[in-house]
């Protein structure tokens, strides 16, 4: 008997790519079709405690071309404040306000950056992270289909955040969003990407990616909220090559899709390069996620801060890694983790695994994690006062995420994600 | 409001098997502030917890009634929205959550039980002041995470805010006074009184007679082995602390 197909055959992604980027440049064509054959060929990506196989994610089509959809009523107000706003990877509302534009900035969807700013792409695309790593990795660098571009000049400071919403409506089945930041010397700049989905009849395969780069004393606080519908599998990828003095700032939340493997890697790779790293994770249902956290000291006198905070409900699971990577000759290096984790049920499972990996002796390095279930003592005196129970559990997470979300400095996100966090509280 | 009764009925309570309360019966009114006093590990804990309805005692038999209503039928917070109270002897610590919101969302889960509307932010915020001045707090401590990284005697203290801001009709204080200075005690005592009238009555169990010399209670019980041994008036507190556990042990305990 035949082993059962995948949904997609090989030659119909060879078609597909051929087909669908023809226009494009010559360079970029060679590395999509290069990382074709590397999709094809690779094998799944690896995670310890996250098995891979039995999802069948092979049953998922892709390279479709996915119809035209519009936003859904309740996220229409996007269009007031998002910069850029893609459906099923098609742009679908770009605003560059008119002062930035003045000052130089460079704000584009991915696509338009194939033809308006092919130079920069082609300087930056792939540099960060590294598109050869895995199966999912390598389909979003053959076949991303749209992501937001920014490059702002030397000394150049946007005035305000910047906001990407990617969408996919019911009937797509796969998205690939891949973005590319590139600020230069001492330019400051926020962004927030966001990604949403409606849940479809059959399920949808998400990669994403995003690549940053920072130049000497550049700062970025960037910020990504994943809600995507319950239908979603997604495969997250993101990488910050920080230079001398620069900083990068993560604010991830990350509470909806089905499968979430997501990575984020600060590569501190010049002195004084300096990473903050939070992410808040609520898993419920049979939601599994499994996220790796990683800062890389090669530089010396490179700091990095990693925190780490989730709540799990019902049956979900998750794994939060946390990698302290310090490189010989990256002297007086300052790496500190922290991950907590609260579980509101005894089916669900979490795992935080802090990983210290040090090859240079004059440096500071410690983690803590923990998790645990709430405290039933603290539920009984809140009781006492008269909350309901269901009032008791919801104070005690909030009290548990405070700390981490009043953190996020951008107001917008920060209230998203109090807002994400409601309703999770209350599924 | 009609003046609240508090009724404990040959209630017997054990822990994991073990009998640790043995027939107490007890009751409390509206204008009446009782004291209960005994030796450490007589089950005063247990019966304040198990008034509550804490998930490790369990009540093998007798009764417990507010007006009349069977307070063991009720969960812990619809016991709180009968209108009881219970300053725990050692508060759990609520991280992430101010003091100020915590008192707020206890207002209003009170008031949604009687159909009130919500407090607005206004009176809140003057009721807050005006208790925290009165129990000569630092109004900063509204700000702070609740119990988070307070002192002993300020977790105390907080208890009564707690007390003053909710208004129960029925509060049982388990051992408000210990680790207080004798300042302190004067501002928790003077905070229970401030209450203390016809729709709200106290038992307030300690170890220490300087407290029942602010409270002037109406009643002090005795309680070992987890049952009331001896009641008399406040004088009996006093007799107890000259004459000691041994003499109760001897005079009003004729174990056959
Ligand atoms: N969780 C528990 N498991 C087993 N025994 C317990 C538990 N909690 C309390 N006890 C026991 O029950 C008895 C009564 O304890 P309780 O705390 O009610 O005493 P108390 O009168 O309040 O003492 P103190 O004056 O020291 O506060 C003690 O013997 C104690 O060891
Ligand atoms: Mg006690």
């Amino acid at each position: 008997m035949a082993p059962m197909a995948n949904a997609t055959s090989t030659d119909q992604v060879r078609k597909f790519a051929a087909e669908q980027f023809a226009d494009e440049p010559n360079w970029l064509r060679a590395r999509r079709n290069r990382l074709v054959e590397v999709y094809l060929a690779a094998p799944l990506p690896v995670r310890q405690r996250t098995p891979l196989k039995s999802r069948k994610l092979d049953q998922i089509p892709i390279a479709t071309v996915p119809g035209a959809s519009d936003l859904p009523n309740d996220v229409q107000n996007l269009y007031q404040v998002a910069n850029l706003i893609t459906v099923n990877g098609q742009t679908m509302h770009i605003h560059v306000p008119p002062a930035w534009r003045d000052q130089g900035v460079i704000l584009l969807s991915m696509k338009q950056a194939v033809n308006v700013a092919p130079q920069l792409l082609e300087e930056y695309l792939g540099t960060v992270v590294n598109d050869d790593v895995d199966k999912f990795q390598a389909l979003n660098g053959a076949l991303w289909q749209n992501g937001i571009f920014l490059y702002v000049p030397a000394r150049v400071t946007l005035d305000h955040p910047i906001t990407v919403a990617h969408f996919g409506s019911s009937n797509v089945s796969n998205v690939l969003p891949r973005s590319l930041l590139v600020l230069d010397q001492e330019a400051r700049a926020t962004i927030i990407e966001q990604y949403l989905s409606e849940p479809g009849p059959e399920r949808s395969l998400w990669a994403i990616a995003t690549e940053i780069v920072l130049k000497d004393g550049a700062q970025l606080q960037y910020g990504a909220m994943q809600q995507l519908a319950a239908t979603a599998e997604s495969f997250v990828r993101r990488g910050a090559q920080v230079g001398r003095d620069a900083h990068i700032y993560w604010n991830l939340g990350e509470f909806g899709s089905s499968l979430s493997i997501a990575e984020h890697t600060s590569l501190l790779e010049a002195p004084g390069g300096q990473s903050d790293s939070t992410t808040v994770f609520f898993g419920s249902g049979t939601q599994h996620q499994d996220y790796v956290s990683v800062a890389k000291h090669v530089a010396p006198h490179t700091t990095s801060r990693m925190v780490a905070r989730g709540v799990m409900k019902d049956d979900s699971r998750s794994v939060f890694t946390g990698v302290t990577e310090i490189k010989k000759g990256a002297v007086g290096t300052d790496g500190r983790q922290k991950e907590k984790i609260l579980m509101l049920s005894d089916t669900a499972r979490a795992d935080a695994i802090p990983s210290l990996l040090i090859e240079e002796s004059d440096v500071f390095a410690a983690h803590a994690a923990s998790a645990g279930p709430v405290d039933a003592a603290a539920i009984f005196y809140l009781m006492s006062r008269g909350l309901s129970e269901a009032e008791a559990i919801r104070m005690v997470v909030h009290g548990f995420l405070a700390t981490a979300i009043d953190a996020i400095p951008v107001d917008v996100l920060r209230q998203n994600v109090w807002n994400a966090v409601e309703r999770k509280i209350a599924e | 409001m009609a003046t609240p009764v508090l009724e404990i009925k040959d209630l017997h309570v054990s822990i994991d098997g073990t009998p640790i309360i043995n027939g107490l019966t007890l009751s409390v009114k509206g204008g009446e502030v009782h004291a209960i006093m005994g030796p450490n590990g007589t089950g005063k804990t247990s019966l304040a917890q198990t008034l509550m309805g804490h998930p490790h005692y369990t009540v093998t038999s007798g009764q417990v009634l507010l007006d009349g209503q069977d307070v063991l039928a009720m969960r812990t917070d619809q016991r709180a929205r009968a209108g009881l109270f219970l300053a725990m002897q050692y508060p759990s610590e609520i991280s992430g959550v101010t003091t100020a919101n915590f008192l707020r969302t206890a207002i209003n889960s009170l008031r949604a039980a009687q159909e009130e509307k919500p407090i607005t932010l206004k009176e809140f915020r003057d009721r807050l002041d005006e208790a925290m001045r009165f129990l000569e707090m630092d109004l900063q401590f509204a700000n702070r995470y609740l119990n988070e990284g307070f002192s002993g005697g300020e977790k105390k203290r907080n208890e009564i805010l707690q007390m003053l801001m909710l208004r129960p009709r029925i509060a049982v204080l388990d051992e408000i006074d210990s680790g207080l200075d004798i300042d302190a005690v004067k501002v928790v005592a003077k905070g229970v009184h401030s209450l203390v009238g016809p729709e709200f009555g106290a038992l307030v169990i300690t170890h220490y007679q300087r407290i029942l010399a602010y409270l002037k209670p109406d009643v002090v019980h005795i309680m070992m082995d987890g049952r009331i041994v001896k009641s008399g008036d406040k004088s009996l507190a006093e007799e107890l602390e000259t004459k000691g556990y041994d003499w109760v042990r001897s005079e009003f305990i004729h174990e056959v």
